[in-house]
């Protein structure tokens, strides 16, 4: 019998014989691979007649299952109900026996049917991606036992050093033809010819063996190049062990676009690994906001395989955690949820059919505001009132006397994981190392304990009640009050309010210790963690696009104490707007974040001015690289399908007139051409930068220069008639219900331009 | 999205379509009165989703009203300020 300490890297079915085969890391930097019997389960319910006749059926099939009657809990259920448990020795015969059973008896209640292998696996052995375990296993690599050493909410996890090899042609495949392949591995670059086939499987094949690579981090390679170089490797009859496990193949997984929250998303093509992790930077959900370390910890907090978190969505993880919450406590999975919404009267409905609580803000310039932030209101609400589908409906934002549910049991350590990054992270100073690290991980966390939410509501979730969204949203609504109602007897105004934020207002109160009597006061009338998000030097909320009368909640910026921006809504935040506009617009803003008085803003205006002449006029002698000037829509249906053939319709015709398909949720990159043509970007021939409609980029980037200045009391109709060649500018700069009539003559954009530090002078053309 | 009930901002949209018909028959300068009055509402739709009214539109009466008041006690105070001044 052998000990050993490894950290787990993959779990799959074994082929060869019934149970699981295991990758481990061993301590000593080995890759080992071990073989464990893994017997599973899953439970059928019904008419006692039909259970009968579903043993009979059960008895006579080649899979041998072992059955008995057990008592299990249903969580929509108050009394535990008999259940049929149908046990398999193989798991990889679970799927198929299920189908026939379902086939043959669609009327029976299943549970417990289509859980995936690792979530079994962590259910009976704790165990999670890249867990610590100590092992005991014999000479011919079968494991006696495994107990994992730690567990998903240590701060500090001990990772194990992974050996990667990164992919990627030198071009985006769907754009042209690659025609070398970039490699990297310990420290060294190769670069293979793509067209030299031979030699360059017989190199690729030759470095997966030297180095054994844990990690294939690749781009397209899900969607293009792993299946080519499969496909290359089988032509040639040449051997290409892309999975460590050399007896599979690849696993496949079709593309697919879906409705989320509002908008329609696209995933690609996915390839995963046996043995080894394969990462598709390209296609990895989040890669571009938390990474390599974010997807790691979105691996081991919900259990899911590495290379699924990579790909899937946060609702995803947080019903993988639900469901392993459930195996963890005996609680029954129901393969389809049967409850249906209790029925409900009007007045019901009226009362309790509501979101959040969104308020329309004072449109203008403010100076001094403080903004706070429940930390994870809803999360933090269902651990504090206890709510689960299966517990009572409790009282606004009280506490429960029922033993803790299915919801708080899952989110209570990832929420007190995540509040103590999040603490620990305020108290690291900036150059801090594992900064980046914290904020990764906080950040996937963030995006489960959001989902969990939505789950909740969503009818087809299995441990979704649409009564327990509803507590959600009812005991937020009254935190928010309760909050508003704490800063207006502490003597601060309310600017806005937004569902678990607020902006509140005192003069003299500019400070970070100004608002920690307020922060506790609310802490203790709403029982929630309230945090102070920052105090802004001064901060503008801008009205609606369509009517200047109109607020908009989610449309400001402004300046905190650090001189760090805040800008949310505008047109650089979004991901339609083309580079060019964005780096114009964030250019502005950062220059008025000098001023250091709200009031001294008036002074920066010519400064400001002079910048956006600036930006235009480079655009007007063609010194602005047509990638800058790239517009990315996304698609909602297939180009054909549109009535209104939007810009981004005509564009996705014109790839798909070259053979290039664009799906739903795919964005469609584009230049606006003179004559009110559009051209897709990913078309072969970049188009001639004459035809470029530069009014039209001019009409986008004074769009975006307005915003910035409308909170300054100048009007978008003024600036235009200005940079054509006014005489004097003139405006009425409000400030705390104070205005003031501003006149500025024209060589005061001269002189400030001198002063423009040349961060901000200098275009940055880096793509 | 598939919501059972309208929510108050829905309402507060359909309510002023349905005073299309009536907006086209009025004056010009009467129109942009009342466009107005209806931004008044709009700034407290949070207000009257909370007080979850079974009819809202008699909240967003009273958001306008409030909205008015505002003004007068705003004029009123001008107006005694200036009145304090001529005093003096």
């Amino acid at each position: 019998m052998i000990n050993n300490e490894a950290w787990l890297l993959d779990v799959f079915e074994d082929l060869q014989c019934p149970g699981l085969v295991l990758w481990f890391l061993t301590s000593d930097g080995q890759r080992l691979r071990l073989t464990q019997p893994f017997p599973v389960t899953f439970y059928v319910a019904g008419k006692s007649a039909q259970l009968r006749e579903a043993w009979k059926f059960l008895k006579e099939q080649p899979a041998q299952p072992k059955l008995s009657r057990q008592s299990k809990k249903d969580i929509f259920l108050t009394e535990t109900i008999d259940v049929l448990a149908v046990e398999v020795n193989a798991p990889g015969l679970l799927p198929r026996l299920f189908r026939s059973m379902l086939n043959r008896f669609p009327n029976l209640t299943y549970y417990d049917a289509d859980i995936k292998l690792p979530i079994r696996h962590a259910a009976r052995f704790n165990s999670f991606p890249a867990c610590y375990c100590a092992l005991q296993y014999d000479e011919s690599g079968f494991l006696h036992t495994i107990e994992v050493q730690n567990t998903p909410w240590d701060l500090d996890p001990v990772y194990p050093t992974l050996r990667v090899i990164e992919l990627e042609p030198d071009c985006d495949p769907f754009r042209a033809e690659p025609r070398f392949l970039l490699v990297k591995v310990d420290g060294k670059q190769y670069r293979l010819s793509l067209f030299k086939k031979r030699p360059l499987l017989i190199t690729l094949q030759a470095l997966l063996k030297k180095y054994d690579p844990d990690l294939l981090l690749t781009r397209w390679g899900d969607t293009w190049l792993l299946p080519w170089l499969s496909n290359l490797a089988e032509d040639l009859q040449l051997p290409l062990w892309l999975n460590r496990e050399k007896t599979r193949h690849y696993i496949q997984r079709p593309e697919r676009s879906y409705f989320s929250y509002g908008q329609i998303m696209y995933n690609g093509q996915q390839i995963h690994l046996f043995g080894r992790w394969h990462i598709d930077r390209q296609n990895a959900m989040f890669w571009r906001d938390f990474g390599l370390d974010g997807i790691l910890e979105m691996a081991r907090v919900t259990a899911l395989p590495v290379q699924q978190a990579a790909r899937s969505s946060p609702g995803t993880g947080i019903s993988t955690m639900q469901i392993l919450t459930a195996l963890r406590n005996d609680i029954l999975v129901p393969w389809h949820k049967q409850q249906a919404e209790q029925p409900k009267t009007a007045l019901d409905l009226i009362q309790a059919d509501l979101g959040g609580l969104v308020y329309q803000p004072w449109i203008g310039l403010h100076r001094d505001v403080g903004a706070i932030d429940f930390i994870s209101m809803y999360p933090a609400i269902m651990v504090r009132c206890n709510i689960s589908p299966e517990t009572g409906k409790p009282g606004l934002l009280e506490t429960s006397p029922e033993p803790q549910g299915l919801i708080p049991k899952t989110l209570a350590p990832l929420l007190e994981k995540r509040v103590n990054l999040k603490q620990r992270l305020a108290s690291l100073p900036r150059w801090h190392p594992n900064r980046k690290l914290d904020a990764a991980r906080s950040s996937a966390h963030k995006w489960l304990l959001v989902t969990c939410f939505g789950y909740l509501g969503y009818k087809n979730a299995r441990f979704g009640r649409i009564e327990a969204h509803e507590a959600v949203t009812a005991s937020g609504r009254e935190a928010l009050l309760r909050a508003k109602e704490t800063a207006e007897d502490a003597g601060f105004q309310v600017l806005h309010m937004y569902v678990d934020g607020l902006w509140v207002q005192q003069p003299g109160k500019n400070q970070p210790e100004d608002f920690t009597e307020l922060l506790s006061e609310i802490a203790s009338r709403t029982g929630l963690s309230i945090a102070l998000d920052g105090v802004y030097r001064w901060v503008a909320f801008l009205p609606s696009r369509a009517d200047e009368r109109v607020p908009v909640p989610n449309r400001y910026f402004g300046v905190f104490q650090d001189r760090s921006l805040k800008v949310r809504g505008l047109e650089a935040r979004r991901r339609d707007t083309s580079p060019w506009v964005t780096r114009l617009q964030m250019d502005l803003l950062e220059y008025l974040a000098l001023a250091e008085d709200a009031a001294d803003l008036p002074l920066y205006l010519p400064g400001a001015i002079a910048i956006l002449r600036q930006h235009l006029s480079d655009l007007r002698l063609g010194r602005v690289p047509l990638e800058d000037l790239l517009m990315a829509y996304r698609l909602t249906r297939p180009p054909q399908e549109y009535k209104v053939k939007t810009a981004g319709a005509r564009a996705a015709s014109q790839l798909a007139e070259i053979g290039k398909e664009l799906r739903p949720g795919q964005r469609v990159r584009l230049l606006y051409l003179r004559g009110g043509q559009v051209r897709a970007w990913d078309l072969p021939q970049p188009p001639n930068p004459q035809t470029i409609d530069r009014a039209r980029y001019i009409d986008l980037a004074l769009r975006a220069a307005a915003s910035v200045f409308y909170p300054l009391g100048l009007p978008e109709q003024d600036l235009r008639d200005w940079l054509k060649g006014g005489i004097q500018l003139a405006f009425d700069f409000a400030l705390n219900s104070q205005t003031q009539h501003i006149l500025l003559p024209p060589f005061q954009e001269e002189v400030a331009w001198q002063t423009i530090p040349s961060r901000i002078r200098l275009p940055q053309w880096n793509g | 999205m598939g919501r059972t009930v309208p929510s108050v901002t829905q309402v507060f949209y359909q309510e002023e379509q349905a005073l299309n018909r009536f907006r086209r028959a009025l004056r010009r300068s009467d129109q942009q009165v009342l466009d107005e009055l209806l931004s008044y509402t709009r700034q407290h739709l949070a207000a009257a989703t909370y007080a979850t009214h079974v009819l809202p539109m008699e909240l967003f009466f009273l958001a306008m009203l409030l909205e008015e008041h505002k003004i007068v006690i705003a004029l009123r105070q001008r107006l005694e300020r200036l009145e304090h001044k001529q005093d003096d």
